[in-house]
């Protein structure tokens, strides 16, 4: 198997960590096609939290792994890139939020997660700078934390490289060849090239990269903004979020402060522009919660796509109609932070058909013939 | 240095007042900005750089550049060039990224 | 009314500079309703801080003074009832909702959703990378213009100025105008930039202009107290022997504008990169429409050039608008229009921008148009280029070919002319031309690149495979070239022959060794020296997108404005790669850092 040759579509987070894992596990023949330039997708747009609250339990044990591997990041692969374990602060306004928060927080335990549940006054002791006015509660989970996910995303290709993996930057694939229910090969400007195993990691293209493959996927993509403003000193060590309020805010080690929120009427499809209403509806919201912020300046605004699948959570595993064909896709907007976990069981996946510490029949596209668990905590 | 003489313009000097920087009083007259009326006292270090800590002054004079960041009465990265100087506003040299006033947060 | 006004104009137009002030008057007097916006204290862009009286043509202001024409122009603006005009306010993004707008003075940030958009934002300056060039007394040319006449404030007593384009010549006489000593004005070129009559007014003065002369560093450890200058060699490295060194207190970089295209990008409007019209440039037509059809540019933005050109520019893009907005034929005042410009653009010193409208399929017919033709059909075939146009008494090229191809006839001062059906490309021409006028080249080399052959008489000679860097009719380095094979000659002109990206054949004329640069700044906002630079390249960071987002380049307050095109720059040079082929930076909003406090929504509620 490790001798098979291995395309990969995508450049991003995703294929990168899986190209990485499949090099370090010994595959000799990996090569990595990205349309753009590395972190040119929704991995170079991100807010770069890492965060293992989550209301599925697949979800909290992809995240519980990756965290490990996040941090050990610098050893294993030596590269610095910003990782922080500064925890997630998620504020519950309604009774609803906070009663879910609580449910959570005791599947999260059984995972054996260590999550803390706050009190109004307990957050305003801890993070004097939180305008507490209107929160029910608080849940605080210390180990996690954000990285910088430019770093990260390079860091997996140069490695890779290192490791023998080929990597093509500006080279979009353009035709999967199949025949009879395998992919056979593929075509870029380059030229064609033949290939054993196909990985889709083409985030907010997953749908376009299954049609060419001769299969479907049930993803679309979501603008989603996001901004940040001028570095100032560091202080601000949780990621806070809120669902009700539809927010989250970070403070980078480099010290500006990143921040996004959803948009429940955003279309689905590619579109990159930005909106002067974002921009306001984020100032009035944040001043209010983070006070400190008001004599703060924007100084970049930008947007990136969420691929999204019917229940939030991704698909990772082999396609059902093609058999040579993996994905890893449908990321929403927690791909960044599982990374290392979906690289590490992609990899093991298609070289010995198992893995060693994530069951991947959670994530694998016939669920959605199943009942759906929904992922509830997304912005 | 303030020009007196010009042969082509003339510069309307009305109302004379006195500013602070790092607690030294300096003169200036209506309609200066910061940053000119710092340079015309010879006063041209306004921050510090944020990884080498290298003295910086005013580069761009029209807010483009970053290189003129100060702190007015407690604010961080305030541009020289752009914002006006006031009667007894009080200006430091901005030694780092800034520190913002946290303390706003408590209510 | 008002508030309609300002919320929903006809038009917008963005930059009250000649070419948005000439527009709003057009537009105005056709009863369109106009709001005009400039981030500035005054109206009049660039022409406030020039006391110099202009050159150019009678209708536009000829012959008086930058800030009187400004003031000619804002009167006009003022008694027209159809424009209103708000000063001190930033456009910091053309969004997908709206055009952003923030008001200095009351700290608010307002959405616009006009008819039309014209931007005249006008040019930004470059920076330059030398040791220390960072330290407090160095500042860009325009910002010592406006301490100067703006503020009546000399920001020191003793000057040096780097590049004697225009900008730099008249910043001299400005200062010794306003009494301050210019110790001189250094030129890495052999030949002044700007125009001989400002060259020639500052030297009356006497006032230095060294030509092939550079800045190597400046000297001081808390601001400037000198600056090292030395002589270049052809190469443009600075001869260590003749180092010398100037006491100053200020040293002022007018070392070229660069358009600012960053509202025209973000509106999604394709840009191309023009090295004559400054860098990157919105794709435009003779109508100055961008290609978003209800977007125009006009003036400095569209190409730096004059005052007069952005009037009439931006009078052009008005008279469309009108055209479009009220269902008018004004085709007989566009023609008139466009006939002043082709005939102020004919001249000489309009070369540059002749040769850059071009590549954006704009034609202005030149007087002594410069024979850069392309060869269609022959664009497989390695053949001999003749740029020798003026007659003098010459024939080498001739009595050189072995074919007969070339043929200059009985009047040995007649111009060359060759057929290329009798040419085999061997070259022998190129080496024999005394003017070393003569270029080899093959356009379809391999994949997009072209084969051009140099005459070089200079050592050291280059060996194939080395990476050097290429350059333009005037000098400037636009790519980096391999060298494809070297044919060494008994009498001395060796032709090198490099390969080029293709868009680059008809431009490149010249190659010099690459130097190497020592530590200097590349971006202020986040301290990244040219070393950091060259090690992340180095390092395998060759794309322009993934070097910026690995050192934080472009991501500081300042938007990108003074690293960008140094970042760029070094890549160029490292990698070989033009910028043709390096895409510009996205542009991303706003671009100018706006307090969440002016964002804060709730006034708009009450109102
Ligand atoms: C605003 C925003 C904030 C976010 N915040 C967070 C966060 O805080 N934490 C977190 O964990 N996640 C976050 N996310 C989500 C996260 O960014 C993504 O889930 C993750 O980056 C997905 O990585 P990827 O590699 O699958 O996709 P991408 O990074 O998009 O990579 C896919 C790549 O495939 C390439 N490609 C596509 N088609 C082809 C083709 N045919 N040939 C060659 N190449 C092709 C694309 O060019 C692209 O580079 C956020 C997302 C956004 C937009
Ligand atoms: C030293 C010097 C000498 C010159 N001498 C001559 C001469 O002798 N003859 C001649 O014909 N030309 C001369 N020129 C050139 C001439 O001044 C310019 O070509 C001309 O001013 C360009 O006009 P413009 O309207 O395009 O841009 P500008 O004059 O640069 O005006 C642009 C305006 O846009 C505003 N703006 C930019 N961005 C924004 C934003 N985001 N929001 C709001 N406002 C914004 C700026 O504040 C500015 O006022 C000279 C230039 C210089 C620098
Ligand atoms: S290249 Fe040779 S054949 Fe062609 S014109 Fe020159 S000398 Fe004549
Ligand atoms: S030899 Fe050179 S200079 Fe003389 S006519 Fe021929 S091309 Fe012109």
């Amino acid at each position: 198997m490790r001798d098979k040759s291995i395309v990969i579509i995508g450049g991003g987070i995703i294929g990168a960590s899986i190209a990485y894992h499949l090099a370090i596990m010994g595959a000799k023949n990996v090569v990595l096609f990205e349309k753009n330039y590395v972190s040119s997708g929704a991995t170079g747009r991100c807010g770069g939290g890492i965060r293992q609250q989550w209301s599925a339990r697949g979800n909290v044990r992809l995240a519980m792994r990756s965290v490990r591997k996040f941090e050990t990041f610098k050893q294993e692969l030596g590269w610095d890139i910003e990782y922080r374990q500064g925890g997630y602060l998620l504020l519950a306004y309604t009774e609803e939020e906070a009663e879910s928060f609580e449910n959570n927080v005791k599947m999260q335990r059984e995972e054996g997660l260590h999550v803390e549940i706050l009190t109004p006054e307990s957050i305003k002791r801890r993070f004097p700078y939180v305008n507490t006015t209107g929160v029910l509660l608080g849940t605080f989970c210390p180990t996690d934390g954000h990285a910088n996910p430019h770093l990260a995303n390079f860091a997996y290709i140069q490695r890779a490289r290192e490791l023998g993996v080929e990597v093509y930057t500006h080279t979009e694939v353009t035709v999967v060849e199949t025949s009879s229910n395998r992919v056979t090969g593929i075509q870029t400007k380059r030229g064609y090239l033949k290939c054993d195993v196909l990985v889709n990691a083409s985030g907010a293209w997953s749908k376009d990269v299954a049609n060419m493959a001769g299969s479907d996927l049930p993803t679309e993509s979501y603008r989603h903004q996001i901004l940040v403003t001028e570095p100032v000193e560091n202080f601000m060590t949780p990621l806070i979020m809120s669902f009700s309020k539809n927010f989250y805010i970070r403070q980078t080690l480099h010290g500006s402060f990143l921040m996004g929120q959803g948009d429940p009427d955003e279309k689905p499809g590619i579109n990159y522009r930005t909106t002067l209403r974002f921009e306001k509806e984020i100032a009035t919201k944040l001043t209010t919660v983070l006070p400190f912020l008001r004599n703060m300046r924007i100084v970049r605004h930008w947007s990136g796509h969420y691929n999204m699948s019917p229940d939030a959570q991704p698909i990772i595993g082999r396609d059902r109609n093609v058999e040579n064909l993996f994905h890893a896709v449908g990321f929403s907007g927690h791909g960044f932070m599982l990374a290392p976990a979906v690289g590490e069981a992609l990899a093991e996946m298609i070289l010995t058909g198992k893995t060693s510490h994530i069951d991947l029949s959670d994530f694998d596209m016939n669920r959605f013939e199943r009942k759906l668990v929904k992922e509830k905590n997304v912005v | 240095m303030r020009i007196e003489n010009h042969p082509i313009l003339r510069f309307s000097r009305a109302r004379r007042f006195v500013f602070f920087f790092e607690n030294q009083p300096v003169e200036a007259f209506e309609g200066e900005t910061i940053a000119a009326a710092l340079i015309a006292n010879g006063i041209d270090t306004f921050r510090l750089s944020l990884r080498h800590k290298r003295p910086r002054g005013l580069f761009c004079a029209i807010g483009k550049c970053s290189s003129c960041l100060v702190e007015v009465d407690g604010k961080p990265n305030v541009r020289a060039c752009l914002t006006l100087a006031r009667e007894g506003m009080r200006v430091r040299l901005q030694k780092n990224r800034g520190v913002v006033g946290v303390e706003d947060g408590a209510h | 009314m008002k508030m309609e006004h300002i919320e929903r104009p006809e038009l917008l137009i963005i930059g009250g500079g000649p070419a948005g002030l000439s527009a709003a008057i057009v537009a105005s007097n056709h009863g369109v309703r106009t709001l005009l916006v400039d981030e500035g204290v005054k109206l009049g862009g660039q022409l406030v801080k020039q006391t110099h009286k202009f050159f150019g043509d009678e209708e536009f202001y000829a012959s008086k003074r930058g800030f009187e024409i400004a003031d000619i122009l804002v009167d006009e603006v003022k008694r027209s009832p159809n424009v209103l005009t708000l000063t001190q306010t930033s456009v910091i993004g053309i969004y997908e909702d709206a055009v952003g707008v923030y008001d200095r003075t009351k700290e608010k940030v307002f959405s616009i959703l006009p008819g039309y958009i014209l931007v005249a934002a006008g040019a930004s300056e470059r920076f330059l990378s030398f040791p220390g060039n960072d330290l407090p007394g160095i500042y860009g040319a325009g910002a010592v213009q406006t301490l100067v006449n703006q503020y009546g404030v000399l920001p020191g007593k003793r000057f040096l100025i780097v590049g004697s384009g225009n900008i730099g010549l008249i910043l001299a006489y400005q200062l010794y105008q306003a009494g301050a000593d210019v110790v001189a004005i250094v030129e890495i070129t052999d030949r002044i930039g700007g125009y001989e009559v400002h060259a020639a007014k500052v030297k009356r003065l006497g006032i230095p202009v060294l030509t092939n002369h550079t800045l190597v560093r400046a000297i001081g450890q808390e601001r400037v107290r000198g600056a090292v200058i030395a002589k270049v060699d052809e190469h443009y490295s600075p001869i260590p022997s003749t180092e010398r060194e100037l006491v100053v207190d200020v040293i002022c970089l007018a070392v070229g504008l660069v358009p600012s295209v960053e509202l025209v990008m973000q509106a999604g409007a394709e840009l191309i990169y023009v090295n004559e019209l400054g860098g990157y440039v919105p794709r435009r037509d003779f109508r100055m429409r961008t290609t978003v059809d209800n977007l125009f540019v006009a003036g400095d933005l569209a190409g730096i050039e004059e005052a007069t050109t952005a009037m009439i520019e931006g009078k052009i893009a008005a008279l469309t608008i009108v055209e479009e907005l009220r269902n008018l034929d004004l085709s007989e005042e566009i023609e008139r229009l466009q006939k002043k410009l082709s005939i102020f653009r004919s001249g000489p010193t309009s070369e540059k921008v002749r040769r850059g409208l071009e590549k954006m399929g704009i034609h202005y017919e030149g007087v002594s148009f410069q024979n850069v033709k392309q060869t269609p059909g022959l664009e497989h075939k390695l053949k001999p280029v003749i740029e020798c146009f003026q007659p003098i008494p010459c024939n080498p090229c001739e009595t050189s070919c072995p074919t007969g191809a070339i043929v200059v006839g009985d009047n040995i001062n007649n111009p060359p002319k060759i057929d290329y059906e009798k040419c085999t490309g061997c070259g022998i021409c190129a080496i024999s031309c005394p003017g070393l006028a003569i270029f080899m080249i093959q356009e379809d080399y391999t994949g997009n690149r072209s084969l051009i052959g140099v005459p070089y008489e200079f050592l050291p000679l280059p060996q194939k495979g080395d990476v050097v860097l290429a350059l333009d009719r005037d000098g400037n380095i636009v790519s980096n070239a391999v060298v494809e094979k070297v044919i060494k000659s008994k009498n001395l002109t060796n032709l090198v022959y490099i390969s080029i990206d293709r868009d680059l054949a008809h431009s490149v004329r010249q190659i010099v060794m690459p130097e190497s640069k020592p530590a200097s700044y590349v971006c202020r906002c986040e301290d990244v020296t040219v070393e950091d630079v060259m090690r992340a390249i180095d390092a395998g960071f060759t794309d322009y997108e993934e070097l910026r987002r690995y050192l934080r380049i472009g991501m500081g307050p300042c938007g990108g404005r003074t690293c960008s095109s140094l970042a760029l720059n070094l890549l160029t040079r490292k990698t070989g790669r033009s910028p043709y082929e390096l895409r510009p930076q996205i542009s991303r909003p706003p671009i100018f850092p706006v307090p969440f406090a002016s964002l804060k929504g709730g006034e708009e509620d009450e109102g």
